[in-house]
């Protein structure tokens, strides 16, 4: 105890050190902190090839409708989303401290700390998805297929974007702003195009929606971040293990590159875009940091599953996963069906059969097990003879039972009690 | 601890007698104020309950609460080795696993002492709130057994009217009908053949004959039985003691089914 407090007490005077040097820059008293800021500075992860026209524009969100802040390259005509990295574990505290090295290009910033320890990471996102409710909405309400939908211009697709803030229509404006031609080539991806003279018109079309929605699916099935695979992959598809196998069950299929890009990446126009930041910021990113991949778990020795996902059905899962994620995250509730609907109805069914094959299984090994707990023959005819005393004590007490009930007692139970109420009926329980 | 002395064995040997035919375990809730029983048959229609007061013993002591669970057909059993006129003595400890039963002929200075085994019984007890009753009769005890005991050779079931008039019991059944009819009388020699009518309103109800001749076999606990009825409410059938010491039946009157 005395060691760690001699100890303690130089570090603690290195501190109050510290605090009074930037109590000094801020106020004149000397042995105080400064107030804490009611507008602490929030930690970003910001893309490195932008312009300094970039800024963050609000929008609302395609799947939620809430308004969500977007970072906007005007230049180069790229969105940003924000993700949010919070640390997984609530319970420990932690901050960030921040210190600038010296450079010459840009006047050092003061060192402080900030109490949140969120990071914000700025990740490519594809404009389409804004577009999507605007391209849809009319049509979602009466159930009218392709045929019925009117071809519409950009501009008119862009006047639909809900604009509540005008701060659409102000990085629409923005010289040099390549956003539109960028809108209207993810625009003419999901729309059949017709040219009246200069003026080309759109119309929305579900099944180019659905091909362009499986595609980013199936380039984020490509590299699922660990913490997806273990959960989602994994987990869904492992067999209940069964008895005594002699030899070895062949080994997991080759997980993902250890690559912690986010989902979201994935999910961007082109990989082109991708960027450096992300990929230094990866590692902080506490999901996917944590979790172990899935190559470091040996095979169990001795023990085998009854059945084997094959790499087809696991890249099927693989894909539903990353399917069911954009869909569920980034389309408007009532476009995921639509799109689910529309993909051809053999794309899951090996995934399918393999899945209702070990429903089946489980269930089976559920069973066993309680067959196990009950134990062998043995336990059960232990169980018979445990049986069988108690009805023989059941018959003797019966016996003893009827000795010692009187005659009147068993004439009055032949007594025809119809019509007759019970006692109770009258007289209240006391 | 209990312990409670009757002076005479017979007392308690009659209403066990009665009790042990229509339930087959009860409970002797003991307590300072005496000994109580409150049960029901299996068929939840009747019921019985006793009240032998402290003053009906002597001497009597009881310090706490004390359940005594009984198989009346075994207390039956003990008893018939106690004399009429024996002394009987009852008693139990605080948390009682035996009923200590001492039987005193005190002519032939002769001790008998029985332990009898007890049992836990989770009984169920009724609130009977006093009721006053259209009619109540009062009659020699002897005569509700005879003609209880008559008017089984006819049916199952007997209808008490009770008028001005008198009371009668009539019975309906395969072989014919017959009924008996008793009027208000009072004979000063012989008060305890008197029949008491005191009526506020005429009633008319059915009961098992069955289950009241059951009840008769409480006759030798006194001379007199009191009859109590109102519509739509069990009979009152009362052997009253010395001393405000009861044993009483209730049964439930048969509703819509006469045959």
């Amino acid at each position: 105890m005395a060691r760690t407090r001699s100890k303690g007490g130089p570090a603690s005077t290195s501190a109050d050190k510290t605090a009074s040097t930037t109590a000094k820059a801020a106020s004149t008293s000397t042995y105080t902190l400064p107030a804490e800021s009611t507008n602490p500075p929030k930690l970003f992860v910001l893309p490195k090839n932008t312009s300094s026209s970039v800024r963050i524009i609000t929008l609302e969100n395609p799947r939620y409708g809430n308004p969500t802040r977007y970072l906007v390259c005007p230049e180069t005509g790229s969105f940003y989303e924000f993700t949010k990295a919070a640390p997984p574990n609530k319970s420990t505290p932690r901050s960030w401290l921040l210190s600038s090295e010296k450079s010459e290009k840009e006047p050092a910033l003061e060192s402080q700390t900030i109490q949140s320890p969120d990071l914000y990471l700025a990740t490519p996102y594809d404009p389409l998805f804004l577009l999507l409710p605007a391209l849809f909405k009319s049509s979602s309400n009466s159930k009218s297929d392709n045929q019925q939908r009117q071809y519409l211009s950009l501009d008119d697709y862009l006047d639909l974007i809900p604009n509540t803030d005008r701060h659409f229509s102000e990085i629409l404006t923005l010289p040099n702003s390549r956003i539109e031609k960028v809108l209207e080539a993810r625009l003419a991806s999901v729309c059949d195009l017709v040219e009246m003279g200069d003026d080309k018109m759109y119309r929305p079309n579900e099944s180019k929606l659905s091909t362009i929605i499986l595609s980013k699916a199936s380039k984020m099935a490509e590299n699922l971040p660990p913490s997806m695979e273990e959960k989602f992959i994994k987990k869904a598809l492992e067999a209940p293990v069964m008895g005594v196998v002699k030899d070895q069950p062949p080994p997991p299929p080759p997980p993902p590159t250890t690559s912690t890009s986010s989902p979201e990446e994935t999910a961007s126009p082109s990989a082109s875009e991708s960027q450096s930041t992300v990929t230094t910021s990866s590692g902080t990113t506490p999901s996917t940091a944590v979790t172990t991949p899935a190559t470091e778990e040996a095979p169990e020795p001795t023990f085998a599953p009854a059945i084997t996902a094959s790499p087809a059905t696991i890249s099927l899962q693989r894909l539903r996963t990353s399917l069911n994620f954009i869909l569920s995250s980034y389309l408007p509730p009532f476009l995921s069906k639509t799109v689910l609907s529309s993909l051809p109805s053999e794309t899951f069914t090996e995934l399918e059969e393999y899945l209702t094959k070990l429903s089946k299984l489980r269930t089976e090994a559920a069973a066993s097990r309680n067959i196990d707990i009950n134990g062998g023959k043995r336990a059960r005819d232990e169980d018979d003879d445990e049986r069988l005393e108690k009805k023989r004590k059941m018959e003797q007490e019966e016996k003893v039972k009827k000795a010692n009930t009187s005659r009147g007692v068993k004439q009055l139970a032949k007594v025809n009690t119809a019509g007759m109420m019970k006692l109770s009926a009258f007289f209240k329980k006391a | 601890m209990l312990e409670a002395r009757l002076d005479t064995a017979n007392l308690f040997k009659s209403a066990v007698d009665a009790i042990k035919d229509l339930v087959q375990d009860c409970n002797f809730d003991c307590n300072d104020s005496g000994i109580a029983l409150q049960a029901m048959d299996n068929s939840h229609v009747a019921l019985v309950s006793m009240m032998l007061k402290a003053e009906a013993f002597s001497p009597f002591r009881c310090d706490r609460n004390i359940a005594l669970g009984v198989n009346l057909t075994s207390l039956t059993k003990v008893l018939r080795a106690a004399g009429r006129d024996d002394t009987l003595t009852l008693k139990a400890e605080d948390a009682p696993d035996v009923l200590n039963l001492v039987f005193e002929a005190t002519a032939q200075d002769r001790i008998s002492e029985y332990d009898l085994k007890l049992m836990d019984i989770d009984q169920e007890h009724l609130g009977i709130p006093d009721t006053e009753y259209a009619a109540t009769i009062s009659m020699p005890s002897a005569e509700f057994k005879r003609i209880t005991t008559d008017l089984m050779a006819m049916s199952e079931s007997v209808t008490i009217e009770a008028t001005k008039d008198g009371v009668k019991f009539s019975s309906t059944g395969d072989i014919g009908n017959g009924s008996i009819t008793l009027r208000q009388h009072t004979p000063v020699d012989k008060p305890n053949e008197a029949v008491e009518i005191e009526l506020s309103e005429s009633v008319a109800l059915t009961f098992s004959l069955k289950y009241l001749t059951n009840f008769c076999k409480a006759q030798p606990l006194s001379n007199q039985v009191k009859l109590c009825l109102s519509a739509e409410v069990p009979l009152m059938v009362e052997y009253g003691l010395e001393g405000g010491s009861y044993l009483r039946f209730y049964l439930a009157p048969k509703i819509g089914d006469e045959e």
